[in-house]
């Protein structure tokens, strides 16, 4: 079809094939697969249909077309996707005056299409033969349903019952109609048993490739202000984009992705650039000698352009882009690192990274970016500072369960023990004696690290909290001279109503993990520590413990 | 007992009978309870001595309490601004260049500052004034529990409807529920939100942010959030939603269990409130420390260091300095009948009442022995204090008038202190050992040494920092010291005229030697001196008053079993000593009280004893028979005439049985008592069951001290 535009770099052949399915003679069932770039996927595949459906009907088209989108996540009850197909597709804006009423058909079936499947069916041919009525009046055509129904593995959890039916709407509803699923799992998995569905026509999308990933060109703005999307930066801009996909293309395919790193990244990469063009006009007529950029050739004339709203070219010398390069490159897998798990969010980031006024005027030696390293290790020490403010017992007792949940029960009375007479007073005074030497472990055991936390019971962790609490704890209490034998404090310390309470707030803050259904009321309850090594290495920097003395395979 | 009040107990029908409490018909119940509720000071308190103190302690509260919750006010200001505009400009001020909008999500971490925090927020937004940065922004706040979304359906119904039903919207238009849009529908939200726009006035400069405010953001179900903001994301290009988060733990909690898919749908940021020590110092310091505020009652340093302790180890809230100090106050005002008098002297008629007369006796003979100490002429008077009642009132409002006007004093003394110490760390100085920074959180401990007296150290070295000034060094500093003293109260300036005085002589004579070198030496010196000699004079102990332990809580050590008991052991010590907690805690302190003999305990008691007196696997038919003597001695010596011992409980006393009771009912009574106890025990966790060996019980605890 000569007049189907690809909408999207990189969807070429989709555009292709999909276009071409959908004007003339589609299967009734198709499914798409994308596991890479859904998002985008979906946007193309928007676009694709809204420009058919805009395209009369003719000859080579034989049908005019009509599409609703449908996100299984958000119709997460049968009742909304009715609505959300036909509403779409008759074009019906429910509005709050007339008490957001749905569509309704003419006929028996009324506004009550959305209370079951055969309702929708009738339903559904109700609206062709409104659509149909619609451009009959013009012309001799027909109306082509196509129902895209988005994040289809949804289907299969929260109305698994409506799949087979949907599959098989266009023989169901006898109208010209097609289904398309998109989604990122395979049909097999959604597949329903019995060979219930007919198979539908697969189309994978393939990975996209490099080139189509690089973010579309700059945002057009009015020319006046000068921002970071002035059109005169295109080209470096597009320079910058290359070089960022080099660093990011082996980490994610997603162009979204690419694109946020792009919109956090890009306003620091060309102010330099701005402050140094804004340096210069305010002294227009200075022409200094040590021209670190020669970006204007000609200053009156694109004065004169500039008055004039017209484009010019504001294309920095090959020095200054390396220089800049030079500068940034190591940010952009900082970038990368805390924008792709979003560690961070763009606008935040950008703002932290932003460079320090008029780099570009200062003498090569000296400008750098200060940041660069701060924002590596910036999550950490997030962490340590809310963490800070925790009390003292509550961080021992994550202490504690951290040991507990990473040390076998065996052994803690090799760690903890204390003294001669090891049954009887396990865990009371004495020298620490910990080095607790591994003996030989058996055939090269995964390390309970790697194998995630194991649950205890909450004893095992108050008899754990109790060992620490003895030998760290004793010069930040109050002195009580009513204890008068070695570790009864503690032990009274450690069966106090605070310490319940701190456990359940916690568990309440998800820094520890119930195990046990909390009906459950005989024996203990059991614990996990979802805290990770590193928490609990700042926990334990702060409590002055030596952690990795308590832990049985240290690191 | 009639019996139809009898439940049925062969009804199989039924899980649980109520077996309703019948008193026993005597009185002396009654009788015995009154006991239990009567003052610990009956013979020197007033008639209504209690109530008095009830209604002066709610006084000294309430003015505490409002002047924390104003400080405390103070303090979330700064984050509740920064929360607000971060709220209303999430629309405006978005980077550039996104490949799709991000769902605003503020994340508020709020630790120690409670509910109040997010409440304020939520009232600043709907009606607060506009700022410059967001103009125009008007919003809807709408406040969600963990309740309230136990899915997805129904949390979605709930953000609609709590916008939706608002009183303060358009009309409800008449709506067929089965042929429009769901009410947990998202469009529906959009529809009314596009017609709310209309009539609010279409022109682009205002806009509208519907705020969802979700309470303890950790309760709630990673799985139904992900897909909640999923669906609130993808409408936001029509309907600007933002969500207000508030969550108790670390900043990564949404990183760590949400997965990427949906945190790349939001643009978190992330506000945290003042927290940590620094709440309990400026919370301590401008209630009990402010020159600007005077509590009716001094809290003294056990109190504080007791609160510090807490607020350190256990829980650092608001919460629970707040809880402290009112228990502080509570106790404070029930220990002393005395403390009646902290606001207002009771007039002569009061006092002149018979039943006044202990009350009367025993301030007279504390005000005897302070005027003791003063002057030995005035012994003769003070053995009728029913002649001098006017005298006693007004020895007492003087006593008053010297504590408070000493506190002022020793108040003003610390903050010099605080002025003179700030000065010096900001000018790079170490200075004294503790640190006003508000993240080390020492100052308490200033504080402390200051109620127990020990500041000498502290003044030598002001005075001795104070001589070495250097001149510009001199006059910023007494710049800071003249504008401290020029914005006292005005009765409190007055007071201090002599010292501004002085200061401002210092200050000009400082100027007027502006090239001098040695002009700035001697204004040091003087400086410094005045420093030494007034801070001599300010800082003295409240102790030293007479009556002082009226207004000042003093070494008092804080009930912190009440607050954070052990759980084990005061569950030990119910069951070993039943007896202390029936009769008053205030009453017997000086009494050591009587051991009870085995037969006088409740079952409950005598099971446990029993209990612990066996190895380590109790045979349950030897148990049985063990607590069956003791029940048969508890028999024989109720048969007895009464004996002074005869206090025992009357449910004891109710279960005597007549003499002409035959045998077996007693054993069967004795059975279902021996039942009930094991089943409390059984309850309370001190057995586990096993089947190792037939009737036989596995003890839990081991090696209680004072069991004997």
């Amino acid at each position: 079809m000569e007049n189907i535009q690809c909408p999207i770099p990189g969807y070429e052949n989709l555009a292709d094939e999909f276009g071409t399915l959908i004007s003339t003679y589609p299967p009734p069932f198709i499914y798409i697969q994308d596991t890479q770039a859904l998002r985008t996927t979906l946007n193309a595949i928007d676009a694709l249909l809204r420009d058919l459906s805009n395209l009369p009907a003719s000859s080579t088209n034989p049908s005019k077309i009509y599409y609703s989108r449908v996100d299984c996540v958000a119709s997460f009850t049968s009742r909304l996707f009715y609505e959300a197909v036909i509403n779409t597709l008759v074009g019906w804006e429910p509005s709050w005056e007339d008490g957001c009423a749905n569509w309704s058909a003419e006929g028996a079936v009324g506004g009550k299409w959305n209370e079951s499947m055969d309702m929708f069916l009738h339903g559904l041919r109700a609206a062709a033969s409104t659509c149909g009525s619609r451009i009959k009046s013009q012309s001799d055509y027909d109306v082509r349903f196509v129902i895209v129904v988005e994040r289809a593995e949804r289907l299969k959890e929260s109305l698994p019952e409506i799949i087979v039916p949907l599959t098989r709407l266009s023989e169901l509803s006898r109208i010209d109609l097609s289904v398309v699923f998109i989604s990122q799992v395979g049909w097999e998995d959604i597949r329903p048993p019995l060979g219930a569905s007919p198979d539908p026509y697969y189309i994978d999308i393939q990975a996209p490739s490099k080139e189509s990933l690089y973010p579309h060109p700059l945002v057009q703005h009015s020319l006046t202000p000068l921002t970071p999307y002035h059109p005169a930066l295109e080209s470096l801009y597009s320079h910058f984009v290359t070089t960022l996909c080099d660093v990011c293309f082996p980490f994610t395919h997603d162009p979204n992705e690419l694109q946020y790193i792009t919109a956090a990244r890009w306003p620091g990469f060309c102010k330099p650039l701005l402050d140094e063009h804004k340096r210069r006009q305010r002294k227009p007529e200075n022409e200094d000698t040590d021209v670190d950029m020669d970006v204007d050739p000609e200053d009156e004339d694109r004065e004169v352009l500039h008055d004039r709203g017209m484009d010019f070219l504001f294309q920095p010398s090959t020095d200054t882009r390396m220089r800049l390069n030079k500068l940034f490159n190591p940010t952009l897998s900082n970038a990368l690192e805390a924008l792709l798990p979003r560690l961070s969010n763009a606008a935040d980031w950008a703002k932290k990274n932003e460079p320090p006024p008029d780099l570009l005027s200062l003498p090569p030696g000296q400008a750098h970016l200060g940041q660069s390293q701060a924002s590596k290790d910036s999550s950490a020490a997030a962490e340590a500072t809310s963490m800070r403010f925790l009390p003292r017992m509550s961080k021992f007792i994550l202490l504690a369960s951290f040991v507990a949940s990473t040390n076998p029960a065996k052994s803690d009375i090799r760690i903890f023990g204390r003294g001669l007479d090891e049954k009887k007073r396990k865990r009371r005074r004495a020298a620490p004696k910990m080095s607790a030497k591994k003996k030989s472990a058996g055939p090269s055991k995964v390390s309970q690290r790697l194998l995630g936390p194991t649950s205890f019971p909450l004893d095992r962790m108050l008899a754990i909290l109790g060992a620490l609490l003895e030998e760290n704890e004793a010069e930040w209490k109050l002195p009580s001279p009513q204890f008068t034998i070695p570790g009864e404090e503690t032990d009274m310390d450690i069966s106090r109503v605070g310490i319940y309470a701190s456990v359940m707030e916690l568990t309440s803050m998800r820094l520890l993990h119930r195990a046990s259904p909390p009906d459950r009321l005989d024996g203990p309850p059991q614990f996990k520590c979802v805290i990770s090594h590193d928490m609990a290495l700042v926990l334990a920097k702060q409590l002055d413990v030596a952690l990795n003395d308590l832990l049985w395979d240290p690191m | 007992m009639p019996d139809a009040e009898l439940p049925n107990l062969d009804d199989i029908s039924k899980t649980v009978f109520c077996i309703p409490y019948n008193p026993p018909e005597e009185a002396d119940g009654a009788e015995e309870q009154h006991r239990l509720h009567a003052s610990a000071h009956e013979e020197r308190d007033l008639e209504n001595g209690e109530d008095l103190r009830f209604l002066a302690y709610k006084e000294a509260w309430k003015i505490c309490l409002e002047r924390m919750q104003r400080v405390i006010q103070e303090l979330q200001k700064s984050s509740i601004r920064a929360v607000v505009d971060e709220v209303r400009s999430s629309y405006t001020n978005v980077l550039p260049g996104l490949p799709y909008e991000e769902l605003p999500v503020v994340s508020v971490i709020n630790p120690g500052l409670g509910s109040t925090f997010l409440e304020d927020i939520s009232t600043q937004l709907e009606n607060g004034q506009l700022s410059e940065l967001s103009q125009n922004v008007e919003c809807i706040v709408t406040h969600l529990y963990p309740g309230d979304l136990p899915n997805v359906s129904s949390g979605m119904r709930a953000i609609v409807s709590s916008f939706v039903e608002r009183e303060d919207t358009q009309d409800r238009v008449n709506r067929k529920p089965s042929s429009s849009l769901a009410n947990y529908d998202i469009k529906f939200l959009r529809a009314w939100y596009r017609a709310r726009l209309k009539t609010s006035g279409s022109d682009n400069s205002s806009s509208l942010n519907l705020v969802v405010v979700l309470h303890e953001f950790e309760q709630l179900d990673p799985q139904v959030m992900q897909d909640i903001f999923y669906i609130c994301s993808g409408s936001i290009s029509a309907l600007r939603l933002i969500f207000l988060i508030s969550m108790s733990s670390s900043l990564n909690y949404l990183s760590a269990n949400y997965p990427r898919a949906t945190m790349s749908l939001l643009r978190v940021r992330s506000f945290t409130t003042p927290s940590g020590p620094e709440v309990l110092q400026e919370v301590l310091l401008k209630t009990f420390f402010d020159t600007h505020f005077e509590p009716f009652v001094m809290i003294g340093p056990a109190l504080i260091e007791y609160l510090q302790d807490y607020f350190t180890r256990f829980h650092s809230s608001m919460d629970a300095i707040l809880t402290i100090l009112q228990i502080g106050h509570l106790k404070h005002f029930s220990s002393d009948p005395l403390t009646v008098l902290v606001r207002g002297t009771p007039s002569t008629d009061v006092l002149s009442k018979p039943g006044s007369f202990g009350f009367l006796r025993s301030l007279s003979a504390r005000l005897a022995h302070a005027l003791a100490v003063q002057d030995v002429e005035l012994e003769g008077d003070v053995f009728h204090p029913l002649s001098n009642i006017p005298q006693v009132i007004e020895n007492v409002n003087h006593a008053r008038q010297i504590f408070y006007s000493r506190l002022r004093s020793l108040r003003l003394g610390f903050g010099i202190m605080i002025c003179i110490q700030s000065f010096l760390e900001k000018e790079g100085y170490r200075g004294l050992e503790w640190s006003i920074a508000a993240n080390k959180g020492v100052i308490c401990d200033a504080m402390i040494n200051l109620l127990k007296g020990h500041f000498t150290r502290d003044v030598k070295e002001l005075v001795r920092y104070t001589r070495k000034l250097k001149q510009d060094e001199l006059r910023s500093l007494l710049d800071r010291l003249h504008a401290l003293f020029l914005y006292l109260p005005p009765r409190v300036r007055t007071e201090e005229k002599k010292s501004l005085d002085q200061l401002g002589r210092m200050k000009t004579s400082l100027e007027e030697s502006n090239s001098r070198a040695n002009a700035s030496a001697d204004i040091s010196a003087s400086l410094s001196e005045w420093v030494g000699q007034y801070l001599g004079e300010k800082l003295n102990l409240p102790e030293e008053c007479d009556l002082w332990d009226i207004w000042y809580t003093g070494l008092a050590p804080f009930p912190s079993e009440l607050l954070n008991p052990s759980i084990r052991a005061s569950l030990m010590a119910g069951l070993l000593r039943p007896h202390d907690y029936v009769e008053d805690i205030n009453g017997n302190v000086n009494t050591e009280p009587s051991q009870k003999n085995i037969w006088e305990l409740p079952d409950t008691s005598i099971l446990f004893k029993r209990y612990l007196d066996s190895g380590k696997m109790i045979n349950v038919y030897d148990w049985f028979e063990s607590f069956k003597d003791v029940l048969d001695s508890q028999r024989t010596h109720l048969k007895e005439p009464i004996s002074p011992q005869k206090r025992v409980k009357s449910k004891v006393k109710s279960q005597v049985p007549d003499a002409t009771e035959d045998d077996d009912k007693w054993d069967i009574e004795v059975q279902a008592r021996f039942i009930r106890a094991l089943h409390e025990l059984d309850y309370l966790g001190f057995i586990k069951h096993t089947n190792r060996k037939a009737d036989h019980l596995l003890r839990t605890i081991f090696d209680v001290n004072g069991a004997d």
